[in-house]
């Protein structure tokens, strides 16, 4: 059967196209019902007997997935209708409900209505196609009805009251979703039920006893036809907005249309908007664009203050906004040149799940009934959150997930459901998992299909690896391993010879995982998903299996490893000769540590060709290492805390800077040598379907802060080139001796992280990596635990004709979409680790309140923000009390604080005596203070 | 985008390896030697054969066997957008060419020396895969025209998109960007005249992508020899023999 | 093509002489008509059009434009013809470019009217959606696809029956627009504007063989003619064109009588065409979404 489906469509140009597609209807799409006596039951999945067969409408998708996805919810038909309307307004729901319909473990079948020939319908005259799409579900339940024949219910779920009287019409059987589950009698599944908003205006009358005094608490929202057109005419602008992660009252909306960011202050400008929602903006008039610094100080912010965190590791982690621009103070009073706005209207929601904790409330009088609360999420730039729950006693003092559902102007906050409880507040491995779910890190165990994918245990060389002619076989050369004490995932390893013409044959060998991931395979597509293993402070996430990880990938001494290895010839200037690529079988000799590596150097009295081998290598290295940093690239200081860690209680006993040895510049240089060897190799050989590591110049805005403290002291930075960055901040010394750090630790935080990137989608120029100054770079060295070296491995393969190139490279779009997981991942993957260290952080100080000194980096009108050193956070100490009106004086120029009336003055840079401990101002909710001595 | 949808349905309710509708007839042109129209779904072309004939330009004549001609020409309307073309762009010129090389192969020139064999397809409308209909429309048109030929040569076309093979795109698949394999076959004889590619495959992959053409141009084979053996029924009914 | 032999011409001649054409016609009679609408899809109106063996295709595709400034209140419509090359060898590499011109000047002529539009056989008011700002413009593409003489009273068959086929989707303009930009349209998948097709004209050429003049010549035929007159006429029996093209010289009595006579062959064509057309239409409406095996 043959239909023929034509619509008229607008082109870019404004042309109108009629548009002509054939649409073909079966007779052999099925009912999924397993009992089904005249279907093909080959796939079927519905249904065992007496079971009542459900159909849902689009709606019911969108807003009840936490519902659906509830193991009571079964034996589903989702219509083909259903699946297109869910994917066009929500993708991520969409993505849920794939994930549910390939379940194994789940009932839910997918009924192709759209192509069945009496399941089809077509678009009457005057019928929108909302109402023919529900046409569409009322005869396919209708079609089940009859097709099953009473051996089963059919039930049709809707909460629109149209389509369910509709449908009791016709003769189906038709609830709302809150009717069905309360016929289920599993009273927690109510709190998963999201109610419509209208009942929920309902509800909140009979809260609020004089619903004269309900006024409008936010500006109605614009219909979508007049945002539209005020968009085509520029009266407003189109962007995502951002809230500033370290003040929720303040974000920013990047508009193409005037090529600036719009500032919105404040709740009511945001006029709820959700960080990532898609929103169009109106700009507010001149002379309300408001002086950023007094904001920081008056508006909402009021229950709001920032708290202690670790030190921003790059731009992206940097409290940012806070800083006005460079205009000179006298000027800043009158009028600021950023321009801000308010929210009229949103395009599109990012509503997501949410973690987080019940504000602590007392118990309703009535126990048992539904009781009202508000959800505070452990993300700061979403709002509270109002849900209704049935079992608060449950609730409180509890880590849960919920998700926004509705928010109407009349309403202050948002209201949503609960999901979920993850466990109780404090408990470790609850907070433990709260960064977990807050990174979007997937830390379930792995799957039966995952763990079929590994070879059988235990793995050991077979003849196979040794004759095939792509492996060399390299067991006889004295390969060894430098790592982190403890590492048991060990995928790098070295090996350092002299040849007879005085040159040094160097190899690095890096654990052959593709060997043992194949793609396109369901362990190769969970490792892509995952993108990189997650470091807790006492926990590791892994990308791979741990039998990869630990046993058959990781390079363990004494044992046979498969390796991919870079070998080159170097001579003793560090020039390198020649290079070459190749698979290989190692067995490493000795798995070291850093400290044992850097010991054995320092021990002059040990002449074994082991100890040989790493004198050697760290010649080079230090060679490498010198004319690198004189092309350029930064040696930029980071503070990364190190815990140790108690194997019992699990509670961190010590913390420390973690301390860098010459050892380990020299791992990291040969490894920065491989990922640069590779990464040409494999450009040259795949121009436009490489994967590529680039870290991007940083632009003057975003060095301005770094100026502006430099300026303040008399230094000059000169930031035209890395080269001529890396130069001054060599040159920035001061009587301090931590000063020169303390500049590169600043500097770090202005540049932004280096990214992965398909080659194809970028300019040569544009692959430049300004921090390491190299015009290639990629990730070659740990396959083990980060993806993007799974696919350069492959990609190296496929070059040196090993391997084919798996068909992901030849779809571009498939490619730059790895690549952006892999990035989205990788910084979840950073966030998450930074959490565990604060977390621990705040454990480690609860017993041991501290004195320490600090240095000041920022300059705020009640205080300024501290760096710690020897623990590697910073914060703020407050000069003024909370309420108290400031009498300090802020010198933006010399950026210095100063207090009215007296010479007391605080200067950036300047070091300070400060306390620090860990105080409960609401109960179960610890934070970290930091006092001025 | 999703242009397989979870279970294995394509966008207008195919199955993967599910040809479009094809309709085909011969003589559609009342004064041409020979004539035939050929629909795969939306895409419609007709082509008429002029000839065996003397050589008009006696300087193309060529001793030992006839000369092929081909034009391939697109209607204004064809396509979505309204556009009109010059006559003999590249894009045409090349499609008169596959065409007229791909009929030159099974033609059996030699048996006409000295004479000329003209064929015309115009796209009346174009949904995908107009190549492979020009060169089916081109064979019943060749066969109706009686003009001597080592066998059928029919065309299919197919693709790869969302990590599935797919037998004759249309052309909404087509502009995904994916490869399209189209192939030419003489069914009979199981050989392969012509193969065109337009973007990177891995070779196992372009292996089940170049089969499955190949089972379609089987497919489309045994619909043209049914087309071809009703009308000639039709014309022996009409002759009352 | 190969020519005609003398005996070939006698006949013709003779036979038209004797009212009595080489397919048994008469004078004044037309081959048989075919008429199928909605042959192209992906336009908005299309026809096919046979008369005996010349066989054409007539399609309209509707486009959003701006009025013509000096004629603010209508819309615009443009007639191209092409002649495919299997219609004719003559036909290939642009060698129809010289005939598809003629006919498309002739189409213009005969339905359009002349350069101020009146005298149209559509109204091109009913094309405009906002005055001055944005109209429909309509282009007609005829096709002839096989020739057998008498190409132009195909076409125009063609186009008349392609017009009734023609939908054109129903436009909302958007609100608030100040008056010196463009404003917003929208435009309905559902709601279609029909055109009233009941003025557009039918052409009738009459070729003169000899001393008589006959209607629907063949391409034979029209190899023996000395002249041709081709002549509008809408249902009202009224004359919209007029076109003599070339041969020998006409005595105007002569043009005044092929004229009276054309009135006279238009009063049994055009309800000929009519119900064809809408037999067609009602056929092609019939035909959406028919069953067709997999």
């Amino acid at each position: 059967m043959l239909q023929s489906k034509s619509f008229m469509k607008m082109t870019r140009h404004g042309r109108a196209v009629k548009v002509v597609r054939e649409h073909y209807l079966r007779d052999d799409i099925y009912c999924g019902v397993q009992y089904c006596k005249v279907c093909d039951t080959k796939d079927a999945r519905l249904g065992s007997s007496e079971s009542t067969i459900l159909v849902v409408d689009t709606n019911v998708i969108l807003h009840q997935i936490d519902l659906l996805e509830n193991p009571a919810m079964d034996d589903v038909v989702v219509l083909d209708v259903v699946m297109e309307e869910v994917k066009n307004k929500n993708l991520s729901v969409y993505n849920r409900l794939k994930a549910l319909c390939t379940s194994s473990q789940r009932k839910f079948f997918i009924f192709y209505n759209e192509y069945h020939k009496d399941t089809y319908v077509k678009q009457m005259v005057g019928e929108t196609s909302n109402d023919r799409n529900d046409r569409a579900i009322r005869v396919a339940t209708q079609w089940y009805q009859n097709h099953l024949a009473g051996s089963s219910r059919v039930l049709l779920i809707t909460n629109d009251r149209e389509n369910k009287r509709k449908a009791i019409e016709e003769g189906l059987s038709a609830e709302t979703v809150e009717s069905y589950v309360k016929s289920l009698g599993q009273p927690g599944l109510l709190d998963l039920v999201v109610v419509s908003s209208s009942e929920d205006v309902n509800v909140m009358e009979v809260e609020e006893t004089r619903p004269s005094k309900r006024k409008a608490i936010y500006s109605e929202h614009k219909p979508m036809s007049e945002i539209t057109h005020g968009l085509h005419r520029g009266i407003y602008h189109q962007g995502k907005l951002r809230v500033n992660r370290y003040n929720p009252f303040e974000a920013y909306v990047g508009s193409e249309s005037i090529g600036d960011e719009i500032i919105i202050y404040g709740r009511s400008n945001m006029n709820r908007a959700f960080d990532g929602d898609i929103v169009a903006v109106e700009l507010l008039p001149q002379d309300q664009w408001h002086d950023v610094k007094k904001l920081s100080i008056e508006d909402e912010g009021k229950d709001e203050e920032e708290g202690v965190h670790l030190v921003p590791g790059s731009a992206d982690d940097a409290p940012r906004g806070t800083v006005p621009s460079a205009v000179p103070s006298e000027t800043m009073n009158s009028t600021s040149c950023r321009p801000s706005g308010k929210v009229i209207g949103i395009i599109k929601r990012n509503w997501q799940s949410y973690c987080g904790s019940l504000e602590p409330m007392s118990m309703p009088a009535g126990d048992g009934g539904v009781a009202y609360a508000l959800f505070i999420s452990k993300d700061r730039r979403i709002p509270k959150i109002r849900i209704q729950t049935r079992q608060l006693g449950n609730l409180l003092n509890k880590r849960i997930i919920v998700a926004v559902d509705s928010w109407d102007c009349l309403s202050r906050y948002p209201s949503g459901h609960y999901v979920r409880t993850i466990g109780n507040i404090g408990d470790k491995k609850t907070e433990d998992e709260v960064i977990l779910i807050e990174n979007d890190i997937n830390s379930r165990p792995f799957s039966m299909q995952v763990l079929a994918c590994l070879p059988p245990l235990p793995w050991n060389l077979s003849p196979e690896d040794l004759m095939n002619p792509n492996r060399v076989d390299l067991r006889h050369v004295r390969v060894f391993s430098v790592d982190p004490p403890g590492c048991t995932d060990i995928d790098d390893a070295l090996h350092c010879t002299s040849l007879s013409n005085g040159n040094f044959e160097v190899g690095v060998h890096i654990a052959d995982v593709t060997n043992f991931v194949h793609p396109e395979t369901p362990l190769d597509k969970e490792a892509s998903q995952r993108g990189t293993s997650v470091y807790l402070v006492d926990r590791r996430i892994d990308m791979l299996p741990k039998p990869l990880t630990e046993d058959i990938c990781s390079l363990r001494s004494d044992v046979e490893r498969l390796a991919f290895s870079v070998i080159w010839e170097i001579t003793p200037q560090a020039e390198i000769t020649s290079t070459r690529y190749t698979k290989s079988v190692i067995k490493s000799c000795a798995a070291l540590s850093y400290v044992e590596a850097q010991a054995r150097m320092d021990d002059s009295r040990l002449m074994d060709p082991l100890t040989t081998d790493l004198r050697n290598l760290n010649s080079l290295a230090k060679i490498m290492r010198q004319r690198r940093i004189e092309r350029g690239a930064l040696t930029l200081a980071s503070a990364e805390v190190k815990f140790q860690i108690d194997t019992e209680t699990h509670d961190p006993l010590d913390i420390g800077i973690y301390q860098i040895r010459e050892a380990n510049q020299m791992i990291e240089e040969f490894m920065l040598a491989a990922n640069i060897s590779v990464a040409e190799k494999i450009l040259k050989h795949f121009p436009l379907c490489s994967l590529l590591r680039r870290h991007p110049s940083p632009t003057k805005d975003m060095l301005e802060p770094l100026l502006r403290i430099t300026a303040s002291i008399g230094l000059d930075l000169d930031v035209s080139s890395s080269k001529a960055l890396a130069d001054s901040l060599d040159h920035a010394v001061g009587e301090d001796p931590y000063f020169n750090k303390l500049i590169r630790i600043l500097a770090t935080r202005c540049m932004t992280q280096a990214v992965y990137f398909c080659s194809g989608d970028l300019s040569p120029q544009e692959f430049h990596h300004y921090g390491l100054a190299a015009p290639l770079y990629t990730h070659f060295t740990s396959p083990i635990r980060r993806y993007a070296d799974v696919i350069v491995h492959r990609l190296l393969a496929a070059a040196l004709g090993i391997s084919k190139l798996p068909p992901v490279f030849l779809d571009r779009n498939q490619l730059t979409s790895v690549s952006d997981n892999l990035n989205y991942r990788h910084r979840n993957a950073q966030m998450a680790s930074r959490a565990s260290v604060e977390l621990n952080t705040v454990i480690y100080f609860r017993k041991r309140p501290t004195d320490t000194e600090a240095r000041i980096v920022k300059i705020r009108a009640n205080g300024f923000i501290v760096f710690v050193p020897k623990f590697g956070i910073e914060g703020p100490v407050y000069l003024v009390k909370r309420g108290e009106k400031s009498d300090w004086l802020v010198d933006e120029a010399n950026q210095r604080v100063t207090k009215a009336g007296s010479g007391v003055n605080y200067r950036v840079l300047q070091a300070v005596k400060i306390h620090m401990e860990v105080v409960e101002h609401q109960p179960n909710r610890p934070k970290l203070e930091l006092t001025l001595i | 985008m999703e242009y397989v949808k979870l279970s294995g349905f394509r966008l207008d309710g195919r199955r993967p390896t599910e040809m479009r509708h094809i309709h085909a007839e011969v003589g559609a042109v009342a004064n041409a030697d020979g004539s035939a129209s050929f629909e795969m779904g939306n895409t419609k072309v007709i082509a008429a054969v002029y000839g065996p004939k003397e050589v008009e330009n006696k300087g193309q004549q060529i001793g030992n066997k006839a000369l092929v001609r081909c034009e391939y020409s697109m209607a204004n309307f064809s396509t979505g957008d309204r556009a009109r073309r010059p006559k003999g762009d590249r894009r045409s010129t090349e499609l008169s060419l596959v065409i007229r090389q791909t009929m030159e192969a099974c033609i059996l020139t030699h048996l006409m020396p000295r004479s000329q064999i003209d064929i015309y397809v115009q796209v009346l409308q174009a949904d995908g895969g107009t190549r492979s209909a020009c060169i089916n429309a081109a064979t019943l048109a060749l066969a109706d025209a009686g003009i001597p030929m080592c066998d059928l040569v029919t065309s299919c076309a197919a693709g790869y998109l969302n990590s599935t093979p797919l037998l004759d795109l249309n052309y909404l698949e087509d502009s995904a960007g994916g490869p399209d394999v189209t192939v030419g076959l003489l069914s009979k004889l199981d050989k392969v005249t012509l193969l065109q590619m337009d973007a990177k495959l891995p070779l196992d992959i372009f292996e089940n992508v170049m089969q499955l053409a190949i089972e379609g141009c089987k497919a489309i084979a045994n619909l043209i020899r049914q087309v071809l053996l009703e009308n000639t029924k039709k014309l022996e009914y009409l002759r009352g023999t | 093509m190969v020519g005609l032999s003398a005996g070939e011409k006698n006949f013709i001649r003779g036979g038209i002489e004797q009212d009595l054409r080489a397919d048994g016609r008469q004078r004044q009679d037309f081959r048989p008509i075919l008429i199928e609408t909605g042959v192209i899809p992906q336009a908005n109106g299309s026809a096919r059009v046979r008369f005996g063996a010349t066989d054409v295709i007539a399609s309209v595709k509707a486009e959003l434009g701006k009025p013509n400034p000096l004629q603010p209140g209508r819309g615009k419509v443009a007639i191209y013809v092409d002649c495919s090359p299997t219609a004719a060898p003559a036909f290939e590499r642009g060698g129809g470019e010289e005939l598809s011109t003629e006919l498309s000047a002739a189409l213009q002529k005969c339905l359009l009217g002349g350069k101020s539009g009146a005298g149209a056989g559509i109204d091109l008011s009913s094309l405009m959606v906002l005055e001055g700002k944005v109209c429909w413009d309509l282009y007609i593409d005829g096709l002839v696809v096989s020739s057998d003489g008498n190409l132009l009273d195909a076409l125009a068959a063609a186009i008349k029956a392609a017009l009734t086929n023609t939908g054109i989707p129903k436009v909302d303009v958007g609100v608030g627009a100040s008056p010196d930009e463009q404003p917003e349209v929208n435009i309905s998948d559902e709601e279609f504007l029909q055109f009233d097709t009941s003025a557009v004209p039918v052409i009738i050429t009459l070729t003169k063989v000899g001393r008589e003049y006959i209607v629907d010549a063949t391409s034979d035929e029209e190899s023996q003619m000395s002249s041709a007159v081709s002549v509008s006429v809408n249902s009202h029996g009224k004359v919209c064109g007029l076109i003599k093209r070339g041969g020998a010289g006409l005595d105007a009595s002569v043009i005044l009588d092929m004229v009276s006579a054309a009135r006279h062959v238009s009063q049994k064509l055009i309800p000929l065409l009519d119900s064809e057309i809408d037999a067609a239409e009602a056929a092609s409406l019939a035909g959406q979404g028919s069953d067709v095996d997999p």
